[in-house]
């Protein structure tokens, strides 16, 4: 993800709070529909869409890296169909209840939610989301916070990978481990992870850390970054409080 | 003229309520030199290193670097002139590329943008890796490791280096390169290591430790050819001069 954040690319290079802001935006805009705008939600994924061709990210190659996510927030309002079984809108002889409707609109919520924030992350790297942070004033403790868990998240994948191959290595023929060895792997696993975040804190002091990560991003705005905003904040807008999904539908009917 | 640049006196350390892992050790070190510090295997070697750079403070005796007294006061001003490579590369290096990581500490310190990219060419191009400066860290291989964590320590100008162990999980080629890369350092070095042909070939003095006591202290060429001394203290003679003995 921060090879893709570090592209020599447009999207990649506009100022991280411009995407910061676009972001919290559009989920902002997106949850705010009710439980049975579908067709308005549904206008809401212009953004993802566009911010994709634009990043010349793949859609696909994002779906595959969400595979275990997206399931996930799918299982959103997986029961309202059982709650609310009045029919509020029929598509040509099929009638939908007012729970379909719902659970759908609930499900692609969370999906935009999740595709925003990877749109975010596939084009910002941490540091500067860190610097985002901090132009916003928020407190130096959690922007440090934050970019510690993500530096520890790594390591602490690394030592799973590293104890589960050693584990496979010496159970050949099984699948996946066995219950009872959770417990000493896991604990194995906090222990080195534990080990090793200690080693990166001090070699962080021992080269003047301070509590603060620097940005390598040079200048403040530029007119490309105003631009960017000007032009999605304009485009949600229209989306959200104007109903093009009506429009579009009676120009096409 | 050379002048002190590490000044250890009687010190003793222990981790909390166990037993002294260095006891009463006093040593002194100048600028050019490049010291090996050797002995088996909880000789205190590691602990030593890490008393230097301020990792542990309680301890008793002193630490003087470069006539600052080691305490926590102190310590943002010792640290500035102690470059510490850690032996596991990965707790070293923890930023997406190796130029970032290079930079981490003098952007830490302040330096303006400029000063930080030419330390950074400088450092790479001193352990000759200039071409990887753009790589991501997770795809080096061991050898590189080393070098980039080098490399980290060097964009800061220290006046002392510390290594822990550089040569361990090396192939020979990127040994002898590491080796090559040490000799060309000008600063201060102290070199904890089991491999005693490294530090041959790159230490002129050598400190030998034994259960946390310093035993002996002396020309790297006298002690590492001591075979009695040596196996007394839990160790053997480098391989090179055991090959050297067979031939003949």
């Amino acid at each position: 993800m921060e090879q893709l954040a570090k592209r020599n690319q447009w999207v990649c290079a506009i100022h991280p709070l411009v995407k910061l802001f676009l972001t919290v935006f559009y989920i902002v805009l997106a949850v705010s529909f009710s439980k049975y705008q579908l067709a308005g939600l549904l206008c809401m994924l212009v953004y993802p869409l566009f911010v994709f061709q634009l990043a010349e990210l793949s859609f696909f190659g994002a779906l595959k890296r969400l595979r275990i996510v997206l399931p996930l927030v799918c299982l959103v309002g997986i029961f309202n169909p059982f709650f609310d079984r009045e029919i509020v809108m029929w598509a040509g002889p099929v009638g939908i209840s007012g729970g379909v409707l719902s659970m759908l609109t609930l499900m692609l919520k969370a999906v935009f939610t999740v595709l925003a924030s990877y749109l975010l992350i596939a084009t910002t790297a941490m540091e500067e989301l860190c610097h985002a942070l901090s132009l916003l004033h928020v407190p130096k403790i959690f922007i440090v916070e934050l970019m510690l868990i993500y530096r520890y998240l790594t390591v602490l994948l690394k030592e799973a990978g590293r104890v589960t191959d050693a584990y496979r290595l010496r159970a050949p023929g099984q699948k996946g481990i066995a219950f009872k060895a959770w417990g000493p792997l896991l604990g194995q696993l906090l222990l080195r992870s534990y080990d090793r975040a200690e080693g990166i804190y001090q070699s962080m002091c021992l080269r003047g850390f301070k509590g603060q990560f620097y940005s390598a991003r040079k200048g403040g705005f530029r007119r490309a970054d105003f631009v960017y905003l000007l032009a999605f904040t304009t485009v949600l807008s229209v989306l959200r409080f104007l109903p093009v999904a009506e429009i579009v539908g009676r120009l096409v009917l | 003229m050379s002048e002190k640049e590490i000044e250890v006196r009687h010190l003793t350390f222990q981790y909390e309520q166990n037993d002294a892992v260095l006891q009463d050790v006093s040593f002194q070190a100048e600028s050019g030199e490049a010291i090996g510090l050797i002995g088996a295997n909880g000789a205190g070697k590691s602990t030593l290193l890490k008393l230097l750079v301020g990792l542990q403070l309680q301890f008793e005796g002193s630490i003087l670097i470069k006539g600052l007294s080691m305490e926590k006061g102190n310590l943002e001003r010792i640290r500035a002139d102690i470059g510490y490579v850690f032996q596991d590369s990965d707790s070293q290096l923890f930023m997406t590329t190796v130029s970032e990581d290079v930079a981490f500490a003098p952007a830490n310190y302040g330096l303006p943008p400029e000063e930080v990219g030419r330390r950074v060419q400088a450092a790479l191009e001193r352990v000759h890796i200039a071409h990887l400066k753009e790589k991501s860290i997770y795809k080096l291989s061991g050898g590189e490791k080393k070098l980039v964590s080098i490399a980290t320590i060097l964009s800061m100008t220290p006046d002392i280096i510390l290594m822990d162990e550089p040569s361990a999980a090396l192939d020979p080629r990127n040994r002898r390169n590491l080796i090559e890369v040490v000799n060309e350092l000008d600063p201060l070095k102290i070199i904890a290591s089991h491999d005693l042909d490294f530090i041959r070939d790159t230490c002129g003095r050598v400190i030998l430790l034994d259960s946390g006591v310093l035993v002996k202290d002396g020309p790297a060429e006298r002690i590492l050819t001591d075979r009695a001394l040596l196996e007394e203290h839990g160790l053997e003679l480098p391989l090179s001069l055991q090959s050297a003995g067979r031939d003949s």
